[in-house]
């Protein structure tokens, strides 16, 4: 049994209670803010000894001084002399702890004297109760990170029945910006995820989406990993390893050569597709980039107008419309709003089956606009390159990366690809049971105040009802106050890394102790507090360094490519399919066409992904005969006069 | 040494029932009435000394001290007492007594208790058994127990008997009370001069124990000048001390106690102040070279002069080790 390290003390003016208590410690104790301790109580309670678990939250220390000026006429006001006193003051240290377990639970009483110890590992396990999902043959935990003091290194376990459901669900990081904790700490917890995920529970996935910077974009690259890192590897029973399965879609740039990411570097482009959509893709989630002002009850029927009866379906002229349509894309839409809109004018007609020619006109204008403003996601042609719903794979990270994008476009990949998983969630055939989708900078897609936009709702209704589903919200900001509350509330779990102080002073961290908000403010890299339903307190752990390339690293390995030509594009594009092709090649199949076909011919190809792909590419592109180089005629031999020709024919 | 008060603890109020069974009609007193030390019975007085260093009296600047001159003291000594009337029988007081002293080592300038000797708190009931007769027999049963009675009404030095003025048996029995605490203090000290290894600072006086007022290592630093070893001109020669002025060395021999070397010292600046603050008597063990051992011994006692023993009304004489000892035994006792 290891040797107390302090006393419980309690006053009348600061007394114990059932959730709080005070001790004292000798000065040189290595007990400090976030510390695990247990007081084992003098008196027997129906014949057991009381053990109490508490968190230390708040310390403080004095001496025997009654006034600073004592110190000062003491020491003749010098500093220098203090230091030749031959007796420092007496001085304490006392704390307070809060009650994370009693032992026994009932009666629950406030915390009696006795001794405190520090808590060992199994005190640890007991303290946050993770005894009870640590049983052997139903072990759901899921290593978060080591608790460390005084030489206790404890693994802290976090229940997978409440981190992924169906108990509770989700989690929602905040922490500062460049101090490496958000996306680092994501990046670990995902790769102790796949690992501890308990295989009865099923399988798992991970869809992320990289907002900003280049930060999830080598997930599948080694990083490099320090001696101290290794070693809480192998503590918290992960490998310290890339993640396996990676794949990452991002959309091409305006222009529509190269893929808008940070991760269109040559040597990285294998996993990298293209994501692309059509008009149909696109206007189910109009609503995303419309805003109310645009989307009036009259709008809105004609949009649902448009995609039940217009689009994919053979729309024959009427009295109003010159010819017959069938609307794939949005060129092929805008041609037959400029159709519906000449007629009127003909007929000088205000409506078209009901419709008013304003409405039919702003409609026309804003959907119309979607194509511009999410150029490079949004395919006039209706090409359709997405994710693999439905054949999801275990324990695989799907990146989305819409870090360059326009806030339209970034909402409108959000929202579409956040809906889709959920109706495969729902109707099971998603590929994997259970899917966690992590988004940064949660104040812009769910603040707390500002307009109910579609992503916010939507981000609300998996906060509150994804865990059914088995879609899990692993979300993270700077400011966790400007969120909104369902959505960090619903949030089962809470990791926090280094904060604003600003931020800590905004009343969601009232309930915190000024020594554990002081604390927040200064944490290391690599020190996260975690709030989980099993812990009663909020508990400081330390996580190691992700295994994989950070992003600056990578940015600097692997640079991004600059906007290229548009056979290398295609060249870069077609050659993970077919590495035989050649820059002549492209040029030479190419060389005839528009910008705009050759773009369509290669979208074609790499969605067909055909055996023949150089085949496949040359088939797309309409027949032209190549202009041949007009032949000299042979201009016919002149015939030689003889000499002896006296006529000169 | 410190008079403290606070209520009697659990085992002297366990006792004090059985008392109050023996003797019917106590009245008792809530909490404890704490009776002040009243100090030495004797009027003050001047007594002269022989001198030990030159021939006359001197005031003497102690040489080579410096605000970053250090203490040789390793460990401090002090005892406390605290006399509590806890009820009365027809008008005779009863009373608990309650003595401790400990020492306190110094260890990288911390004070820490010392391990060899722990320190003691021993309480008694102090009673008149004479004039409460019931209570003889409790007397001896109370020796089995873990408390001890303590006759205050028995015969002087004279063979009088005391009478049963109350006042009277309360002076016998807090004279009683700060014997047990001296016996106490010297218990302590005796034990350090035979087993310590550095010099001892102690509270008051060392010549009441033979082998500590012989001990080289045992400093006594008395306070209270109840008794001034000087008269005549000598008086304004000791009143005079400047801060870091010591007197030359006399001897002291009291009356049943034991001979030491003594001078006095002044501590503190004193103008405009009572000619008695921060002044302090020091007493050692008689040695050769009177001189060399006075300036060395007044050097440490300047050093312990920081920090400050304020908030203690004695702050102008009171080491800050001697404070701690108290603080430390009203935390215990």
């Amino acid at each position: 049994m290891s040797e107390a390290l302090g006393r419980v003390v309690a006053t009348e003016r600061k007394p114990n209670t059932p959730h709080e208590f005070h001790f004292w410690t000798a000065i040189n104790s290595p007990v400090g803010i976030g510390t695990i301790v247990r007081v084992d109580g003098a008196q027997p309670m129906d014949g057991q000894i009381p053990h109490i678990y508490g968190i230390v939250v708040e310390g403080f220390s004095y001496t025997d001084l009654q006034s600073p000026m004592h110190d000062v006429l003491g020491h003749d006001g010098s500093p220098t002399l203090a230091g030749f006193a031959s007796t420092e003051r007496a001085e304490i240290r006392l704390y307070t702890a809060a009650v994370l377990r009693q032992i026994p639970e009932e009666p629950l009483q406030p915390v009696p004297m006795g001794q405190v110890f520090l808590a060992a590992e199994e005190d640890v396990h007991v303290a946050l109760r993770m005894d009870s999902y640590l049983k052997e043959g139903a072990n759901t935990g899921i290593p978060v990170g080591v608790y460390r003091a005084g030489g206790t290194d404890a693994v802290i376990y976090l229940d997978a029945e409440f981190l992924l459901g169906p108990e509770a669900a989700h989690l929602n990081i905040t922490g500062v910006s460049g101090l490496a904790t958000k996306t680092s700490a994501v990046e670990w917890l995902l790769a102790s995820l796949f690992t501890h995920f308990p295989e009865e529970k099923g399988s798992i996935a991970a869809v992320c989406f990289n907002v900003k910077g280049p930060d999830l974009c080598y997930l599948d690259q080694p990083g490099k990993i320090e001696k101290s890192d290794e070693a809480l590897y192998e503590k918290l029973g992960v490998e310290p390893k890339p993640f396996q399965k990676v794949e990452y879609f991002a959309p091409y740039t305006a222009k529509g050569l190269a893929l808008n990411t940070f991760r269109n570097n040559e040597e990285l482009l294998d996993n990298v597709t293209p994501l692309t959509w059509g008009l149909r893709e696109v206007l189910q989630y109009a609503e995303v980039l419309l805003n109310k002002d645009d989307i009036d009850a009259k709008a809105d029927a004609l949009i649902d107008f448009i995609t039940e009866n217009v689009v994919d379906k053979e729309f024959p002229a009427d009295g109003i419309l010159q010819k017959n349509h069938r609307v794939q894309s949005f060129a092929e839409l805008d041609a037959w709003f400029r159709d519906i809109l000449q007629g009127l004018e003909k007929k000088n007609g205000e409506s078209w089956r009901t419709h008013h020619v304003a409405t039919i006109r702003k409609v026309r204008n804003r959907l119309s606009n979607i194509s511009t403003r999410c150029a490079g996601l949004v395919t006039d042609s209706g090409a359709v390159s997405d994710l693999p719903f439905g054949s999801f794979e275990d324990k695989t990270v799907y990146v989305v990366d819409v870090a360059n994008l326009e806030e339209d476009a970034q909402d409108l990949i959000f929202a579409r690809i956040v809906s889709k998983l959920r109706e495969h969630l729902e109707r099971r055939d998603l590929g994997v049971k259970h899917l966690v989708v992590f988004v940064d900078e949660l104040n812009k897609y769910a603040p707390g105040d500002g307009p109910d936009t579609y992503v916010r709702k939507m981000l609300l209704d998996i906060a509150e009802r994804g865990r059914y589903l088995g879609l899990v919200l692993f979300s993270a900001q700077q400011f966790r106050s400007q969120v909104h509350r369902r959505v960090v509330g619903n949030s089962g779990t809470a990791l926090f890394g280094r904060m604003d102080p600003d931020e800590l002073s905004t009343p969601g961290y009232a309930v915190l102790s000024p020594a554990t908000r002081t604390k927040l403010a200064t944490l290391e890299k690599g020190q996260l507090m975690i709030r989980h339903p099993h812990f009663t307190q909020p508990i400081f752990v330390r996580f190691p360094r992700p295994s994989v390339m950070q992003g600056r690293e990578g940015s600097e390995r692997y640079p991004q490519s600059s906007e290229i030509s548009l056979e290398a594009a295609i060249l870069r594009a077609l050659r993970p399919l077919d590495p035989t092709i050649t820059l002549p090649w492209v040029q030479e199949i190419t060389a005839l066409y528009t910008e705009q076909e050759v773009i369509r011919a290669r979208n074609a190809t790499l969605l067909a992904r055909p055996n023949d792909v150089k085949a496949y590419f040359s088939s797309q592109f309409l027949k032209i005969i190549p202009a041949q180089p007009a032949q000299r005629p042979m201009a016919g031999s002149i015939r030689s006069v003889p000499e002896n020709d006296p006529y000169g024919f | 040494m410190l008079v403290s008060s606070s209520g009697p603890d659990a085992e002297s109020r366990a006792a004090l029932r059985a008392l109050m069974r023996r003797l019917p009609g106590v009245s008792v007193m809530e909490g404890g009435a704490s009776v002040e030390s009243r100090g030495a019975s004797d009027p003050p007085n001047l007594r002269p000394a022989t001198i030990i260093e030159g021939t006359a009296l001197r005031a003497l600047r102690v040489p080579d001290f410096s605000p970053e001159a250090q203490s040789g003291f390793g460990a401090f000594l002090d005892g406390t007492q605290k006399v509590q009337v806890v009820g009365h029988k027809v008008g005779l007081p009863i009373v608990i007594g309650t003595v401790s002293a400990a020492v306190r080592v110094r260890v990288d300038r911390r004070m820490t208790t010392w391990g060899d000797e722990l320190p003691r708190v021993e309480r008694k009931f102090y009673l008149p058994l004479r004039y409460l007769p019931a209570l003889v027999e409790l007397a001896a049963d109370a020796a089995q127990a873990n408390w001890q009675i303590v006759d205050t009404s028995t015969a002087d030095r004279s063979g009088e008997y005391p009478s049963q003025h109350p006042t009277v048996l309360l002076e016998r029995a807090t004279r009683a009370v700060e014997q047990e605490r001296e016996q106490l203090e010297d218990r302590m000290a005796e034990a350090w001069c035979a087993r310590g290894d550095s010099p001892i600072f102690i509270d008051g006086g060392i010549s009441r124990s033979k082998s500590v007022a012989s001990s080289p290592l045992a400093v006594g630093v008395v306070k209270s000048h109840h008794t001034l070893y000087v008269e005549g001109d000598a008086l304004g020669i000791v009143f005079g001390l400047r801060k870091g002025e010591r007197t030359s060395v006399f001897r002291v021999s009291p009356r049943s106690r034991h001979s030491v070397m003594s001078w006095y010292l002044r501590l503190r600046g004193g103008e405009g102040r009572d000619p008695l603050w921060g002044l302090v008597r020091v007493e050692v063990a008689e040695r050769e070279r009177p001189s060399d051992r006075a300036n060395e011994i007044s050097r440490w006692i300047m050093a312990e002069t920081t920090p400050l023993s304020l908030p203690d009304g004695r702050w102008d004489k009171l080491a800050y080790g001697v404070r701690d000892c108290e603080e430390f035994l009203r935390a215990i006792s």
